[in-house]
């Protein structure tokens, strides 16, 4: 059975330590209330831009972990950004891909390829220093330590059911603005 | 002083130049240096590179002499993205962990981006600095009159959503990259400066 994305968040919730972590489409609402307080930044409303933030988040600060909670359709639509964040290969970059095969958000219509497409081979073919499929909660609680702490960038395909809300289900949270203005003082600190 | 008030006081004479990549890269280090001080200022993180800054670039025929001389550069280093989306949204995050970067893309990928300029700088008060090269820009005639349309449509589209955006239309122009560099931290929000002709 697949993964509840609920469960998958909260067991990344625990663990994640002082990771960064950047939800995008579906895992946003959840997120929001599994970790209130988080060093986190939500995409919504420029698709595709999760792994993207995620590789200039990790390049600018080494030293903190950068977990992306990427969707299959999102990371379709910047497909690209495998090559991007494999070139520049940054060490400290967990994506996580959470793949339902359809688009969510916009009504469950299947992505270009449904289930078939096959990430894990993108990823390690653009060049990615590790890839693997996770299918049972188990397994991912197993894994999860080393996914936070082995050498990236890490690929991660996480075979999940739909979350309980959508961004257009569950609307609110701060504004984008606020969001990278909160994320950028956390991180950088003013006086 | 901007080509356009050049171009009123010489009546229309004043023909673009092109500009070496060393000046365009040391101007590039200079305003870095400046942001990086800025930040030390301003922050009690400090930046854990030892290099000035970033460039994201989506290659630039237009700027490739730039792209050529930066190779041999290390006092700034170049991420080479597949698509100006990506590079939009990673100068975001670099943007958020303290770090300066330039985009260095054609109008063309402009176009491509734009709602990734909305989405991440607008609306997201994202201080994206631009350098767009105005690849196939006639010597003799305003990008706005150009008979092609990748190099017509770039200023309108700027104005359109109110981005600034300058000409760098020789090397005496160099001095706005530093000042729209600073104009997009202080509006919060992007700025641009066009490259007009090829770069030496």
């Amino acid at each position: 059975m697949a993964m509840k994305p609920e469960d998958v968040l909260r067991a990344i919730a625990a663990a994640r330590g002082e990771a960064i972590c950047i939800p995008t489409m579906t895992t946003a609402p959840a997120w929001r209330e599994i970790a209130p307080d988080d060093v986190s930044v939500t995409c919504v409303g420029f698709m595709g831009g999760a792994s993207a933030m995620g590789l200039g988040l990790a390049l600018a600060r080494p030293d903190r972990r950068v977990v992306v909670f990427d969707g299959d359709g999102s990371l379709l639509m910047q497909l690209g950004s495998l090559a991007t964040i494999a070139g520049a290969q940054p060490r400290n970059l967990t994506h996580l891909v959470f793949k339902n095969g359809v688009y969510h958000t916009s009504g469950s219509q299947e992505i270009p390829g449904g289930l078939q497409v096959d990430f894990v081979a993108m990823a390690k073919g653009a060049g990615y220093r590790q890839a693997y499929a996770v299918r049972e909660l188990d397994d991912f609680r197993k894994r999860l330590p080393a996914m936070l702490t082995d050498p990236g960038p890490l690929l991660v395909e996480l075979h999940t059911g739909l979350a309980d809300k959508t961004p257009m289900t569950a609307r609110g949270g701060l504004p984008f603005d606020r969001q990278v203005e909160t994320l950028r003082t956390k991180l950088v600190k003013p006086r | 002083m901007a080509y356009d008030m050049l171009d009123l006081l010489t009546g229309g004479n004043r023909m673009p130049e092109s500009i070496p990549a060393p000046l365009i890269i040391d101007t590039l280090k200079d305003t870095f240096r400046e942001a990086r001080q800025a930040l030390a200022a301003e922050a009690q993180e400090p930046s854990r590179h030892q290099h000035l800054g970033w460039v994201l670039s989506v290659p630039d025929t237009h700027q490739k002499s730039v792209l050529a001389a930066l190779d041999k550069e290390q006092a700034l280093r170049v991420v080479t993205c597949a698509t100006e989306d990506e590079a939009t949204t990673a100068a975001a995050g670099l943007w958020m962990g303290g770090e300066p970067c330039v985009l260095m893309i054609q109008h063309a990928g402009l176009y491509a981006s734009i709602n990734t300029l909305r989405g991440v700088a607008l609306d997201g008060r994202v201080p994206v600095f631009y350098m767009i090269g105005l690849l196939s820009r006639e010597k003799d005639k305003a990008p706005r009159e150009s008979r092609h349309s990748m190099v017509r449509y770039c200023e309108p589209l700027l104005d359109t959503f109110g981005v600034p955006h300058a000409r760098l239309e020789g090397p005496n122009d160099v001095h706005l990259i530093p000042e729209y560099y600073r104009l997009a931290q202080k509006r919060r929000g992007p700025a641009a400066v066009l490259v007009g002709l090829e770069t030496l």
